[in-house]
């Protein structure tokens, strides 16, 4: 394993929404002062800051050096990862590196994006070639779309078991403080009834556009006792990439080649052998409703095609065997900067015992997932066990 | 607390053909110019290369995640790659850290920036504050030129010491033609004090390394260079800054990295310094203390220590120009061996600095 043990010892998020009240630099400081304040630390107890953001969104160039002040970087060194929907896993993966190899000894990690400051749609849709996708893609919807349907197709899940998980995720959302869409009452036929966005995506199978931060303390194992009573000890780490274009993964979300490989190795590592038995939380980036059904079908949480029967049987809920997201997940919340961090913070407080409402009874082991960019897949598993190195 | 890095070898290099316009090669194909040698000089295929550290910006692609573009020629398909938005300096010591860890073995590392297809003035425009500076339009030169004024108005140096500084890089670049100082000082105003020579040009360019961790470097025929250490330190943003013509974070980035290593600025044979514009070598190369005035002046343009490449101003990209720096001073220790300092910068007004340490010959070789 590593040189040095690591540990995720604190957690910040914002509120997560519609933030008209605030600026981005404001969101993320709001994520970096819940995180520290949560331990009693500050700025000065922290040696790098790694931050996360894509700049296309809000159309600002440089981003980490504007915002430095906020940030807490000044006078430390700052790294900028930009990776797509990724980019607050593969932040928290760089802060996990740099503890890891024994570079620094606290590394806060901060991801942040403030939607409505920009055009998401237009930012997204650069993500493509521009001579052969752009014209025919339109941002994340439609890849979607195009996925869901060869989803369908080769597993035969249905709608109404789409459906099923939008409900669930906004209902797991209503015990989360800082989720953007807790919706009580949604129902599987308000789900299916809602605007046709491209099929077989209607506009509840999507996730919403956010503003949002989140914050993480990546420490080294001699200090991360100190810093917090039951530190999320980081397990495994694993990224693994798909091929640019689309037509390149055939069956590229039923056939997920970078979850399956990433699952691989990040399991080997952290000695799973059966995952739906052996982690007892799972959260999972899921930009729509059937993309939840096959991940979890790629993570081995069932045989492959069996997707439909973790929501049908309540496998995935929060009372279930592995309950999935019970955060709410990105169907409910999505900055997409912060999106995937928000992941792994949401596993570390459930192995730290501190998810509030919606925490899961006698967390060990937990998995965060980030999706995004060319279908690539970053992955950490986090455990209360300090690894053994 | 940081540690030395013990464990990160460079075992290949590479380099696309720098030139103002690369209108024959598509952005991809650019980084495959860089990347193919560097394969070559290590002596392994793409498909041994586990993964990948990629530095690039989505503003100069025009395209957001710009390293999907080149995951591929790193060996990102089904492999590991991360992006830095930043120097690909930086995307060295990340991937030093990832090899340092244990996750990775043999890594690509990658810088790329086609700038003959941006629009350069709303690129440098956007990394402005939107509410408060962009309504006056500026770009990096109009800061660059305040940040100039500054430096000039202390005595210390002149807009002659800049020219100088131009004249003497310029003899060393290997792809623009030599300037003499009368000709940088007779080039067009741009903003006051500055002259369009004093900017490095702005040019399409890509720079690789291939690392490994010990392992691999053992089994490898490629002569190898150590990455000894590194750091980084990052000021606070140029309008919040009181003085913006020094660079103490230059200086503590390299002290740092320096410690880290056990080194002192005596002990290195090779020190390579990056700034897109000329003043900027005089404002970071008396941060690390190498000297002031004209005394400084005269010792940029004879040592043979004082970047021998040249750096930025003799012909690189933004982002790139720090790793094709690493690539050059990698040369030159596998020739002659020695310590080498490479310094590389991010953002408006010598905002972030990258320090890099490097060691190869004789006693490397038998490590």
């Amino acid at each position: 394993m590593s040189r040095v043990a690591s540990a995720i010892v604190a957690t910040g998020q914002t509120e997560h929404g519609r933030r008209l009240d605030t600026s981005m630099a404001e969101l993320a400081r709001e994520a970096i002062d819940r995180c520290l304040d949560s331990r009693g630390l500050s700025l000065q107890d922290v040696d790098a800051v790694v931050a996360g953001n894509m700049e296309m969104f809000e159309g600002i160039y440089l981003v980490d050096q504007l915002f430095v002040g906020a940030l807490g970087a000044i006078g430390k060194p700052l790294y900028k990862l930009n990776t797509g929907g990724t980019v607050g896993a593969s932040t928290a993966l760089a802060c996990y590196h740099l503890v890891a190899s024994g570079r620094h000894e606290r590394v806060l990690g901060v991801g942040f994006q403030k939607q409505s400051d920009g055009s998401t749609q237009a930012a997204i849709t650069t993500v493509g070639d521009p001579v052969w996708e752009r014209a025919v893609m339109a941002g994340a919807i439609g890849n979607f779309a195009s996925m869901a349907s060869t989803y369908i197709a080769e597993s035969g899940v249905t709608p109404e078991q789409a459906a099923k998980v939008a409900v669930l995720a906004r209902r797991n959302a209503c015990r989360n403080p800082y989720a953007h869409l807790r919706m009580p009452d949604i129902t599987v036929e308000q789900v299916l009834e809602s605007e046709m966005l491209a099929y077989p995506i209607h506009r509840l199978d999507m996730c919403p556009s956010s503003d949002g931060a989140c914050a993480i303390l990546m420490a080294a194992e001699d200090v991360a006792g100190d810093l917090a009573d039951r530190p999320a000890w980081v397990h495994s780490v694993a990224t693994v990439h798909d091929q640019q274009y689309m037509g390149d993964s055939p069956k590229r979300l039923a056939v997920m080649r970078s979850l399956r490989g990433a699952a691989a190795k990040a399991y080997k590592l952290a000695g799973i052998d059966y995952p739906l038995r052996q982690l007892d939380v799972a959260e999972v980036y899921e930009p729509a409703s059937y993309a939840l059904l096959a991940m979890c079908e790629n993570l081995g949480f069932c045989a492959m095609g069996d997707g439909g029967r973790l929501i049908d049987e309540g496998i995935i809920t929060m009372e279930g065997q592995l309950p999935v997201n019970p955060s709410g997940g990105v169907l409910s919340t999505n900055p997409v900067g912060a999106t995937a961090m928000i992941r792994v913070a949401e596993a570390a407080s459930q192995v730290m015992g501190e998810a509030g409402e919606h925490q899961i009874e006698q967390v060990h082991r937990a998995l965060a997932t980030g999706y995004g960019g060319n279908a690539w897949t970053d992955m950490m598993i986090l455990g209360d066990e300090r690894p053994s190195r | 607390m940081s540690t030395t890095h013990s464990n990160t070898w460079i075992v290949g290099l590479g380099e696309a053909r720098t030139a103002a316009r690369r209108d024959d090669l598509a952005l991809n194909e650019l980084a495959w110019e860089a990347i193919a040698p560097a394969l070559r000089d290590a002596g392994v295929t793409l498909s041994q290369i586990t993964g990948a550290v990629t530095a690039s910006q989505d503003f100069w692609d025009g395209r957001t995640i710009s390293s999907m573009n080149v995951n591929e020629l790193v060996g990102g398909a089904t492999g590991s790659e991360a992006k830095v938005a930043a120097d690909g300096t930086q995307a060295l010591a990340y991937a030093a850290a990832r090899i340092e860890d244990g996750d990775q073995h043999l890594n690509l590392v990658l810088a790329h920036a086609k700038e003959s297809q941006g629009d350069v003035h709303s690129i440098e425009l956007a990394a402005f504050d939107p509410f408060f500076e962009r309504q006056l339009d500026p770009d990096e030169c109009v800061l660059a030129a305040m940040q100039a004024q500054q430096l000039y108005a202390t005595g210390r140096f002149t807009a002659e010491h800049a020219a100088r500084v131009v004249s003497a890089f310029r003899a060393r670049s290997q792809v623009l033609e030599p300037l003499g100082v009368e000709q940088v000082l007779a080039s067009a105003a741009t903003a006051t004090p500055l002259r369009e020579l004093d900017r490095a040009p702005l040019m399409d360019a890509a720079a690789a390394l291939v690392v490994c961790d010990d392992l691999v470097a053992d089994q490898l025929a490629a002569q190898r260079v150590r990455v000894v250490a590194s750091s980084s330190r990052t000021s606070a943003y140029w309008s919040q800054r009181a003085c913006i013509h020094d660079a103490p974070e230059a200086a503590a980035a390299a002290t740092d990295a320096l410690g880290l290593a056990g080194w002192s600025m005596d002990d290195l044979d090779v020190i390579e310094l990056n700034a897109p514009y000329a003043h900027q070598y005089l404002i970071l190369a008396s941060a690390l203390g190498l000297g002031d005035g004209e005394q400084l002046v005269e010792r940029m343009e004879s040592d043979p220590k004082l970047s021998p490449s040249g750096g930025w101003l003799a012909g690189s990209a933004s982002g790139v120009a720090g790793l094709r720096s690493v690539v050059d001073a990698v040369a030159r220790l596998r020739e002659s061996g020695g310590r080498a300092l490479v310094h590389a910068t991010t953002g408006l007004c010598l905002q972030s600095h990258h320090v890099v340490l490097l060691e190869g010959g004789a006693q490397e070789a038998s490590r």
